[in-house]
């Protein structure tokens, strides 16, 4: 093989070696957490980031041709359709889930959250949802 | 050409361990949103298989068929999650329809 050769071929197998190596974290994440909307945000970073990297290095060993433009449409396709495959696995946990609270804060309006980051931001992190409701109940 | 395909076969190897373990998660999964999760997995250590054997056949074709089961995939994905929210659904309304029910006869 000619130097150029080589070079292709080891450029190709450091990109392929990238994937495999964050396939491998993807599925250590998903072993490691307790929890699907924590095991979802390591499952979607296989979902773009390792197969975009594995399907780079297979572009590079195959060349200038059209397989190369099929390959880069099927990362173009996961790009979108990835975060899409989240989300909706998102709704249907917490759709369908009874007992959400036991794993994660959840805040029923919106603007509960946003005076909570306020309060943290103003160097106040003790201050919870239910005291600012109870200050604002005999006002309202 | 024998160093690339020494390189595809271990490719395929390790690929179809990684499968293996997905698989196991699939059946540990103690939601049904695990268990999807895991098929998505699954999916896209497939697509990145069959590109590796449409390079190690030298067949251009196989990558449609990637192209192809990549968007069966996302629809399978998409389409389970929107069942089993309506099977849930349906599950909760016949349950306090019986609730109803049982507090009108007390």
């Amino acid at each position: 093989m000619t130097a150029i050769e080589w070079i292709r071929f080891l450029s190709g197998s450091l990109f392929l070696l990238i994937g495999i190596v964050i396939f491998f974290t993807e599925l250590f994440g998903v072993f490691h957490f307790k929890y699907v909307l924590n095991r979802m945000h390591a499952a979607a970073m296989g979902d773009t980031l390792a197969i975009s990297a594995c399907l780079i290095g297979l572009m590079i060993f195959s060349g200038f041709n059209f397989t190369t433009l099929k390959l880069f449409l099927i990362i173009v396709f996961l790009w979108f359709a990835s975060p899409v495959s989240s989300h909706v696995l998102a709704r249907l946990e917490t759709a369908t889930n009874e007992n959400l609270s036991e794993h994660c804060e959840i805040y029923e309006d919106v603007s509960d959250l946003e005076r909570e980051l306020a309060a943290r931001k103003n160097g106040e992190p003790d201050k919870t949802v239910e005291d600012t409701k109870k200050k604002e109940a005999p006002v309202t | 050409m024998e160093l690339y395909h020494t390189l595809y076969i271990t490719l395929l190897a390790l690929f179809s361990l990684l499968l293996l373990i997905c698989l196991i998660r699939a059946v540990k999964g103690p939601q049904v949103a695990d268990r999807l999760m895991a098929v998505n997995m699954m999916g896209t250590m497939v697509m990145v298989m069959i590109s590796v054997l449409a390079l190690l056949l030298n067949e251009g074709y196989l990558v449609d068929i990637c192209l192809i089961y990549a968007m069966i995939s996302f629809l399978s994905v998409v389409v389970l999650s929107k069942v089993y929210i309506g099977i849930y659904e349906e599950r909760m309304r016949k349950k306090n329809e019986e609730e109803g029910v049982s507090h009108d006869s007390h």
